[in-house]
C-alpha cells in the first residue's frame, strides 16, 4: 500500500516552480490507482519521489510502511518503477538487460534464471530473449523495460505514462498484464494524461492539476460528484479548458 | 546482497557492454595500439635515411674550376661532387637541394696573393632533412682549412699548435639509449596517451551515453548507492584502460625487439624490465584518468556534449609532455608530484635505463590517488543530483 501525505517538491533557483504542492492520497493493494492530469501537472515528479529518485521538500510517503526517504534502499527493493525513461542497453540481449536488474536487486543463481525465463515467457519475449536490444521495436523495448522493472517481484508497481508510443496491440497487452498483477494483490499506481486509459483500467482515480489533487475517487464517484456524463467532461470541469492549446 | 557483489555486477555488465562495442574497440585498437608502433617504424626509417645521407654526402659545387685542390680533398673524403645548377639558390629554397658549395671567382687570385679565399656554403637550416648534409659539409671545410693552415705554418717553421691554441674534442656522454631522444619521447608519450584514450570511450558511454539513451533513471532506482554505482563503473573503465595500456606497450615491445627495423645505430632498449616499469609508472594514471573521465562524462547530457568537455582534458594531457620535452631544462624536484608531468618524468627515466626507486614512485602516485578518490566522490554526488534525471 502506498500512502502519500502532503508531499511537495519545487524546482528552480529560488524554488519558484511548485511541481508538486501538497499531494495526499492512498493507493491500495490489489487495486489500480490512476494519476490523471494534463502535461505539467506534476505526475512525473510525484512518481520520481515515490521511486526515491528525488527527495521531497516537504511531506512524506510510505510504501508498505517504509518511508521513501529514510528507508530509501528498502523501498527500492519493494517497488518496480517503469519511468518515462526506459532506455535499454543496446549491446546486451533482452535476457541480459533483465538479468542485470535482477542481479542488482539481489537475485542470484537458479532463482534469477527461473524468474527471468518466467517473465520473458509471460511477456511474449521468449523468441527475442537472446537478441541484442538495439534492433527492438518500441513495443518490444517496452516489454523488456517492464520485465526489468518486475524482475524482483515488487509489491508496488509505479508506471509513468506506460502507453506512450505504443500501438493498440501493445496497449491491450499491457492492460491485461496490469489486471493480472492486480489480481495477484499488487499495488499499482500509474500515471496518464489519456482519459480512456484511466477509465478503462483504474479502480481509483486521482486527478492532479498544478501540483495539487483536484479530486479523487472511482470513475463513478467522480462523475456523480461533478454531475458530468464522461470522465473527459469531469476532467475539463475540474481543471477548466484554460489548460489546453486553445487558451 | 553484499555491496561488493553489486559493484561486481556493475563491473561485469560494463565490461561486457564495452567489449561488444565494435566501433569503439576498432578505434581504440587503431589509435592506441597500432599507431604507436607505426609511428615508431616511420621515425626509425627517417633516421636511417638521414644516417645514409650523412655517410654519402652529395655536394653540388659552383665554380669548381677555381679550386682544384679543395675539390680533390673533398673527393678523397668520399664526397660525390657534381656541378651545381645555375639556379641553385631557388632549388635550395624549394628543398630540392640540401646544400651547395659556391667557390668565389677570385679564389685563385686571393690564394696567390696570400689573402683568405672565400667559399660559400649555401643552405636552408630550417630543413631538418638537410641538417646532416650541412653539418658534414661544414666539418669537411673546417678540416680542409685546418690542414692547409697547418701546412703553411709548418713551411714557415712554426709548430701547427701555435695557430691552434684551443683543441676542441667532442665527448658525447649520451649512452646509446639516450641518443634516440625523439624515439624515447614518442614511446613515453604514447604510453601516457594510451592511459587517457584507453578509458575515454568506455567512460563516456557509461555516463553521458547512459543519460542519452535514458537508461540512467531506472538504474538509479536500483537498491545500490551512488558510490557503489560509480565505483563499479570506474573499476570497469580502469580495467579496460589498463588493458589498452598493456597492449600499447606490448606493441612497442614487439616492434622494437622483433620487427625488422633499420639499424640506426641506436641500440634502443625497451625490454621486459622497461615494460614492467612503464606499467608501474602509469598505474596511478590508469586509476585517475578514468575517474576524471567519468566525472566529466556525467556533466554531459549527451555523448556529444561530453566529448566537447573532454577535449579540454585531452589538451592538457597531450600538451604537458610536449612542453616538458622541449623545455629541455633540468626538471624541478616538485615536478615529480604533479600528475602526468611526474609520470612523464619517470617514463623518460625508465627509458634511459634507470630504475624507478619507490621514493620517486610514491610522490608521483600520491596526487593521482588522492584525485581519484576526489573525482569518484564528486561523480557520486553528481549522479545523485536531481539534475541528472532532466535529460530532456
Amino acid at each position: 500500500m502506498i500512502i502519500v501525505d502532503a508531499l511537495a517538491k519545487s524546482f528552480g533557483r529560488k524554488r519558484e516552480i511548485k511541481a508538486v504542492d501538497g499531494v495526499s492520497f492512498r493507493a491500495e493493494d490489489g487495486a489500480i490507482t490512476g494519476l490523471l492530469g494534463p502535461n505539467g501537472a506534476g505526475k512525473t515528479t510525484l512518481l520520481r519521489m515515490l521511486a526515491t529518485l528525488i527527495a521531497p521538500d516537504a511531506g512524506s510517503a510510505t510504501i508498505d510502511g517504509l518511508d521513501i526517504v529514510h528507508d530509501r534502499f528498502k523501498v527500492r527493493g519493494r517497488i518496480g518503477a517503469l519511468s518515462d525513461a526506459r532506455g535499454l542497453y543496446g549491446r546486451l540481449t533482452a535476457r541480459e538487460n533483465v538479468r542485470y536488474y535482477g542481479r542488482l536487486q539481489g537475485l542470484t543463481g537458479s532463482a534469477l534464471d527461473a524468474r527471468v525465463d518466467q517473465l520473458l515467457a509471460q511477456l511474449g519475449l521468449a523468441e527475442l530473449a537472446d537478441r541484442r536490444a538495439q534492433g527492438f521495436s518500441q513495443g518490444e523495448r517496452m516489454k523488456v523495460a517492464i520485465a526489468r522493472a518486475l524482475v524482483h517481484d515488487p509489491a508496488a508497481i509505479l508506471l509513468d505514462e506506460p502507453t506512450n508510443g505504443l500501438d493498440i496491440m501493445s496497449i491491450r497487452g499491457l492492460r491485461d498484464l496490469l489486471r493480472k498483477l492486480r489480481s495477484s494483490g499488487k499495488c499499482i499506481l500509474f500515471s496518464s494524461h489519456v482519459m480512456q486509459e484511466v477509465a478503462a483500467l483504474c479502480d481509483t482515480i486521482v486527478i492532479l492539476g498544478h501540483g495539487r489533487v483536484v479530486a479523487s475517487g472511482s470513475g463513478a464517484e467522480l462523475r456523480a460528484k461533478t454531475g458530468q456524463a464522461t470522465l473527459e467532461d469531469v476532467f475539463v470541469s475540474l481543471l477548466g479548458s484554460g489548460e489546453g492549446l486553445a487558451a | 546482497m553484499k555491496p561488493a557483489d553489486r559493484i561486481l555486477t556493475v563491473v561485469t555488465k560494463e565490461l561486457v557492454d564495452t567489449f561488444r562495442d565494435r566501433r569503439t574497440m576498432m578505434v581504440t585498437l587503431l589509435t592506441a595500439i597500432a599507431a604507436g608502433p607505426l609511428f615508431l617504424a616511420l621515425i626509425l626509417n627517417v633516421a636511417a635515411s638521414q644516417a645514409d645521407k650523412a655517410r654519402e654526402l652529395k655536394l653540388p659545387v659552383a665554380g669548381e674550376e677555381h679550386a682544384p685542390a679543395l675539390i680533390a680533398f673533398l673527393q678523397r673524403a668520399q664526397v660525390a661532387i657534381s656541378r651545381a645548377p645555375a639556379d641553385y639558390e631557388a632549388k635550395i629554397r624549394a628543398g630540392e637541394l640540401d646544400v651547395v658549395l659556391a667557390i668565389d671567382p677570385a679564389y685563385e687570385a686571393d690564394v696567390g696573393s696570400g689573402k683568405s679565399a672565400t667559399v660559400r656554403l649555401v643552405f636552408d637550416r630550417s630543413r631538418d632533412r638537410a641538417r646532416s648534409a650541412i653539418d658534414s659539409a661544414e666539418s669537411l671545410l673546417r678540416a680542409y682549412n685546418r690542414v692547409w693552415g697547418s701546412q703553411r705554418l709548418a713551411l714557415r717553421g712554426v709548430a701547427p699548435d701555435v695557430g691552434r691554441p684551443l683543441n676542441v674534442e667532442d665527448i658525447d656522454l649520451a649512452t646509446p639509449q639516450q641518443s634516440g631522444s625523439l624515439i624515447l619521447f614518442l614511446v613515453a608519450y604514447y604510453g601516457l596517451f594510451a592511459s587517457l584514450m584507453g578509458g575515454m570511450a568506455a567512460a563516456l558511454d557509461s555516463t553521458a551515453g547512459e543519460r542519452e539513451r535514458a537508461s540512467l533513471e531506472p538504474l538509479l532506482a536500483m537498491p545500490l548507492s551512488p558510490v557503489q554505482l560509480i565505483v563499479g563503473k570506474w573499476a570497469a573503465v580502469a580495467t579496460f584502460d589498463a588493458l589498452v595500456v598493456a597492449l600499447t606497450l606490448a606493441g612497442f615491445y614487439l616492434t622494437l625487439n622483433f620487427a625488422p627495423l633499420p639499424a640506426v645505430g641506436v641500440p634502443f632498449l625497451f625490454g621486459a624490465a622497461e615494460l614492467g616499469r612503464f606499467l608501474l609508472v602509469l598505474l596511478p594514471l590508469i586509476a585517475l584518468l578514468p575517474a576524471v573521465l567519468l566525472y566529466v562524462g556525467l556533466r554531459g547530457r549527451s555523448l556529444k556534449e561530453a566529448q566537447a568537455n573532454v577535449s579540454a582534458l585531452l589538451f592538457v594531457v597531450s600538451m604537458l609532455p610536449v612542453i616538458q620535452h622541449f623545455l629541455q631544462e633540468k626538471e624541478p624536484p616538485w615536478l615529480l608530484w604533479a600528475p602526468i608531468s611526474g609520470q612523464f618524468l619517470l617514463l623518460s627515466r625508465a627509458l634511459r635505463g634507470e630504475a624507478i626507486p619507490a621514493l620517486d614512485w610514491l610522490p608521483s602516485a600520491a596526487a593521482p590517488v588522492a584525485l581519484t578518490a576526489l573525482s569518484l566522490l564528486a561523480a557520486s554526488r553528481l549522479i545523485s543530483r536531481e539534475t541528472v534525471l532532466g535529460t530532456r
